[in-house]
């Protein structure tokens, strides 16, 4: 039987899917019973999509500027 | 992505506005990328060089994989490139050790929850990330993440690289690359977890 400390340590292996059959089931019959764990996998879940939209911030970058640089010639 | 796909599709067309608002989203990142594969000097030649290599090739991107993700995949070639020159001056020979768990406190000794995971007000990625100070806060917190963590959140999930692909970039094994993803998820989860709770960064 995991622990919850053991599925918080699988966290990203269950999101990813990159568990073999074993633990998946064990995964599974945890994640049935308790609720703690099933929040904080999806919470990691929603972390990780998250992260997938975020863009680092483009403020101080002038593209006008890049271009400029990508127009020269090489010396 | 229907964003992107629009500017693609001017750009195409020959409007150069399409590509100074591609570079503003995405010179930041290649240059975060490029850092620890040649150092913060050169990482901005990095960037450079793959704007120039992108913009010969944009008529050949097809659009199978994120835009995000065909420009991460020259900038690590043009990365290769410099170094291959002998121009790398970063060691990653300390990347890769396991901190351990962020969250190892939250557990009894059985190991089952100690303290709670709270529930939160907004759970999905676009009612979070409709909260511009929130946005905020998750660079701020990328940036204070152990620079293998982050380099690593920022192939996988901002990139979209695969494990393989990161692994070599950064000289690391794929299992490396899992546990220091992982550690950076939880790590950013603390924060979108506090920012949840209290409301503020």
């Amino acid at each position: 039987m995991l622990t919850c400390r053991e599925m918080s340590e699988l966290g990203s292996d269950i999101i990813d899917g990159q568990l073999g059959l074993r633990t998946r089931l064990a995964v599974f019959m945890h994640m049935h019973k308790c609720s703690r764990c099933s929040l904080y996998i999806e919470q990691l879940k929603v972390t990780s999509e998250v992260l997938q939209q975020t863009s680092l911030n483009g403020q101080s970058v002038d593209p006008q500027a890049i271009l400029e640089k990508l127009n020269k010639p090489r010396e | 992505m229907d964003e992107e796909q629009g500017l693609l599709k001017r750009l195409r067309e020959g409007d150069t506005s399409a590509f100074e608002a591609i570079i503003k989203q995405h010179h930041a990142f290649l240059v975060a990328m490029a850092v620890p594969l040649v150092g913060p000097q050169l990482a901005d030649d990095v960037a450079q060089e793959t704007w120039l290599k992108a913009m010969a090739a944009i008529n050949g991107f097809e659009g199978r994989s994120k835009l995000r993700t065909w420009l991460a995949r020259i900038a690590i070639n043009e990365a290769h490139a410099l170094t291959r020159k002998g121009k790398r001056e970063v060691s990653l020979d300390s990347w890769g050790s396991d901190p351990g768990s962020p969250i190892a406190s939250r557990f009894n000794e059985q190991g089952a929850w100690d303290v709670l995971p709270a529930q939160w007000h907004h759970d999905t990625p676009e009612e979070l990330l409709s909260q511009e100070e929130l946005q905020e806060c998750i660079r701020k917190h990328l940036h204070k993440l152990p620079d293998d963590q982050q380099s690593v959140v920022i192939m996988r999930e901002l990139a979209g690289l695969d494990y393989a692909e990161i692994a070599q970039a950064l000289g690391l094994l794929e299992g490396n690359i899992r546990v220091l993803l992982h550690r950076g998820r939880q790590r950013m989860h603390a924060m979108l977890n506090h920012f949840e709770e209290v409301g503020t960064c």
